[in-house]
């Protein structure tokens, strides 16, 4: 059984990747790539070695910057989707469905805000209206803070860890909050009334898997984990379990058209990815300007 | 003080040394915890001095010094402000813990006669649970449909879930309080017992003044604590020069309050 | 409750403190094992039935027991470790006249006002320089730099209180050095000796920055919590394994006690 170290978010891994601690494998997410790329810790993975490529669905992986000499540098393992999950019973829609929804002072004081991953940023530029590829311009900056600033004093919490967001969730304490998939499934498995809103603005869509270290000291049974993860066992796991998009094709047979759309999945993943906003990677300085302000308005600057 | 007594053994031209010379005798008692905080610190506090000079091109880090950083931080009116919020909750915190933990030390260590040992591990066996589980229990206590809410409505007191007890300063103050208990306790409890004991054989040590031991490492405890925690919550994570600033001015920051701190537990303690 | 004895009057007030000093500590903590039988998997009121399917959960999760020895044996060996170190320490500065010796307790005690988290990304960079693979070791190392201040400060004021008479009456006796200090100054010293070893080991059990950076794949508990509260569905597992720590620990201090362990320390506690 292969041993995990466990972050609590991308940057926490990248950081202690970047002072030397060498793993087999790494998992990021696609908007990721370039960053970790460039360090020169990763090498592109020879899909040649893996059985189950050929039912890879292709589209997670095929875009320009994670391919290198036709390898990729990253496997996706699961996809999904980052939006509002609300309570039914406790929140009362006056509208369709959209990322108003967290900026609704009715509910002041009882919204949450799952801090992790820049998400954040990326869908309060989905609220704001900026498109994503214009979202390195000040002007985007400029609108992207202010709606974030407007959301501050109705936030209850903002959190990293999904265990304290659903347990939140379940107690009522807040009654609509940015979220994953997983949140969903688990919440709705405890008989939670919960839903996985389709924001009319459409919701922040990713894709993440693994990265093999360039010095990955045991490269064959690295190779032997990344094709167990986009097995269709895997998916079939993932989507079950965690209500994440599975990368296998074969693994969509196993269920029917309404369950993947309760889970905000479909048989065809571009739907999903192309219905809502893929983040685009950025410049460096983007990265820590973008990180950098965040930070400031969460802390009320 | 007197001399180390002297044995009647032959001994051995070291050992023989070491009983003329308590300046080496100390030393070579000091020098194994001496020497590894040695390495450790130097080294740490040297390399933070160097990254805080670094500067970030890019993913890359560029190695030629400069003042960048600091100047950069100090232009940003939101760090004095951090500071000051994070001196206020530390102190705070640490007031209340003192005030909270003390008399306890002082029960554990005058009234109770029979199983102290006994009362001392009972009072550190909350710490062996995790902190992260602690605070989703303190969640539960203080939450929204909490225990305390819950009591409250049932008692009539309130009409509706307060929903300030938890995510408040009061908050933050209670669970830092009740996780440093141990950290409180034990060396106030070690200091307090000692004058238990002099006060029969000699009652001149009496002025030692256990508050300033517990200044001396339950402040200490709190405030990096309580500083990180803020600094963490600002910090720029992926930005490892800066971050590196952010200690150096941070370890000042600590540095300069704990003296000021120990000034004030040595009138008090006195 | 113990009883009063000795020329200490009881004190009713303080005794009432402590009961309720007694119930601010363990109200939240009796909330862990309450919600480990709880059938829901969210920590919130009201319950929703009696399970015991955690702990069953708990011989599952091979990483999250590895996690937990790993935690034990890092606390154990730098309990004992830093308290031998902070020993001869605490001794050589509460009774000789050295030079020097007012900047070396300075500098000793300095990790105290330098957050783990700096001290572990340093550390980290060192060991990597020197090419040392990171492993629990290297985590126990980095937790006796946070403990040995902690560890010498908790045992200084016993030193310096401590009266030499019974030291120089033992060499009179033509016991040796280390006899002296085993059969006289140790056991004296033992409350003192106690309280570190308890706070140390309480602080590396729970230390979280420094593991974080110094470990390789070995996670320790606090790390493998931190990581688990992605996964909502396997938190009250981690209920029911703090639980049985705390039952465990309990279960010892009583049984030592009942082996008359304690009672002996106790017995020279008590004049």
């Amino acid at each position: 059984m292969p041993n995990f170290a466990t972050f609590g978010s991308v940057e926490e891994a990248f950081n202690k990747l970047s002072s030397g601690f060498v793993a087999d494998l790494a998992h990021p997410c696609l908007s990721d790539v370039p960053r970790w790329s460039s360090t020169g810790m990763f090498q592109p993975v020879d899909t040649t070695r893996l059985s189950n490529w050929a039912d890879m669905i292709p589209e997670l992986w095929d875009v320009p910057y994670n391919v290198k000499d036709g390898k990729p540098w990253l496997i996706p393992f699961e996809w999904g989707q980052t939006s509002i999950a609300y309570r039914t019973d406790l929140f009362e829609l006056q509208a369709d469905e959209s990322w108003d929804m967290l900026w609704d002072a009715r509910y002041s004081g009882r919204l949450g805000c799952l801090g992790a991953g820049g998400d954040v940023w990326w869908c309060a530029a989905i609220k704001a209206g900026v498109p994503f590829d214009q979202i390195h311009t000040d002007e985007a900056f400029d609108k992207i803070s202010a709606v974030l600033r407007e959301q501050r004093p109705l936030v209850r919490m903002y959190t990293d860890d999904t265990t304290s967001l659903d347990t939140a969730l379940a107690a009522g304490e807040i009654v609509a909050s940015m979220a994953w998939n997983s949140s969903v499934v688990t919440l709705s498995e405890q008989g939670v009334p919960v839903k996985f809103a389709r924001p009319k603005e459409g919701a922040l869509t990713w894709v993440c898997g693994m990265m093999l270290h360039a010095e990955a000291p045991n490269l064959d049974s690295a190779y032997d984990v990344l094709d167990s993860l986009i097995s269709e066992k895997a998916a079939i796991f993932n989507m079950r379990d965690y209500g994440y998009g599975g990368v296998n094709r074969k693994a969509c047979a196993q269920f029917t058209d309404e369950e993947l759309a309760v889970l905000g999945l479909s048989r065809n993943p571009v739907d999903v990815l192309q219905a809502g906003h893929f983040g685009i990677p950025q410049a460096p300085e983007w990265d820590q300007r973008m990180t950098q302000t965040w930070e400031q308005i969460k802390l009320g600057f | 003080m007197t001399a180390m007594p002297l044995t009647q053994r032959p001994a051995s031209a070291l050992s023989r040394f070491l009983h003329r010379h308590e300046a080496w005798r100390g030393w070579l008692l000091l020098a194994p915890a001496f020497c590894l905080m040695l390495v450790a610190i130097l080294f740490q506090l040297g390399s933070t001095l160097a990254m805080s000079t670094w500067s970030l091109d890019g993913y890359s880090v560029d190695r030629t010094p400069t003042l960048g950083n600091y100047s950069a931080m100090l232009g940003q009116p939101m760090f004095s402000a951090l500071i000051g919020r994070s001196l206020v909750v530390a102190t705070f915190a640490t007031v209340v813990t003192v005030a909270l933990c003390y008399p306890m030390a002082y029960f554990v260590a005058f009234h109770v006669h029979r199983h102290k040992a006994l009362w001392l591990i009972l009072l550190t066996l909350p710490f062996w649970t995790s902190y992260l589980l602690r605070v989703f229990a303190w969640k539960v206590v203080l939450g929204y449909e909490g225990v305390l809410n819950t009591a409250l409505i049932g008692l009539g007191i309130v009409q509706e879930p307060l929903a300030a007890l938890l995510y408040s300063q009061t908050a933050v103050t209670l669970v830092l309080a009740h996780s440093w208990a141990a950290f409180a306790i034990l060396p106030t409890y070690v200091s307090l017992e000692k004058i238990d004991r002099s006060c029969i054989e000699a009652a001149a040590d009496l002025g030692d003044g256990p508050m300033r031991r517990f200044w001396r490492i339950t402040f200490p405890l709190s405030l990096p604590g309580v500083v990180a925690a803020f600094f963490m919550m600002f910090g720029p994570m992926d930005n490892w020069p800066a971050g590196a600033t952010l200690s150096v001015v941070m370890i000042v920051t600590i540095g300069l309050a704990g003296l000021a701190f120990l000034a004030v537990g040595r009138l008090v303690g006195r | 409750m113990a009883r009063y004895t000795g020329f200490h009057r009881p004190n009713r007030p303080l005794a009432l403190y402590a009961g309720a000093f007694a119930v601010f500590l363990y109200l939240p903590i009796l909330f862990i094992p309450l919600f480990s039988f709880n059938a829901g998997v969210y920590v919130k009121f009201p319950l929703e039935g009696f399970t015991l399917a955690w702990y069953a959960d708990l011989f599952q999760r091979e990483p999250l027991q590895r996690a937990f020895w790993n935690s034990v044996q890092v606390a154990a060996v730098v309990s004992i470790s830093s308290t031998v170190l902070a020993v001869p320490a605490a001794m050589a500065i509460a009774r000789y006249r050295m030079p020097g010796k007012r900047a070396a307790v300075s500098f000793i005690m300095l990790p105290l006002v330098l957050p783990g988290l700096i001290l572990g990304v340093a550390l980290l960079t060192l060991l990597n320089g020197l090419g040392v693979r990171l492993s629990l070791v290297t985590v126990a190392l980095g937790h006796m730099v946070i403990c040995l201040p902690y560890a010498i400060s908790v045992l200084l004021p016993r030193f310096i209180g401590f009266s030499r008479s019974l030291e120089e009456a033992s060499a009179d006796l033509c016991e040796s050095t280390w006899w002296t200090f085993l059969r006289v100054t140790l056991p004296c010293n033992m409350p003192g000796v106690l309280a570190c070893l308890l706070m140390t080991f309480t602080i590396s059990f729970d230390e979280f920055f420094m593991a974080f950076f110094l470990s390789g794949t070995e996670p320790t508990l606090p790390m493998d919590i931190w990581s688990q509260l992605r996964f909502p569905q396997d938190f009250p597992s981690l209920l029911a394994l703090s639980t049985l720590i705390l039952v465990t620990s309990f279960l010892m201090v009583f049984a030592s006690l009942k082996l008359g362990r304690i009672g002996l320390v106790q017995a020279k506690e008590v004049r």
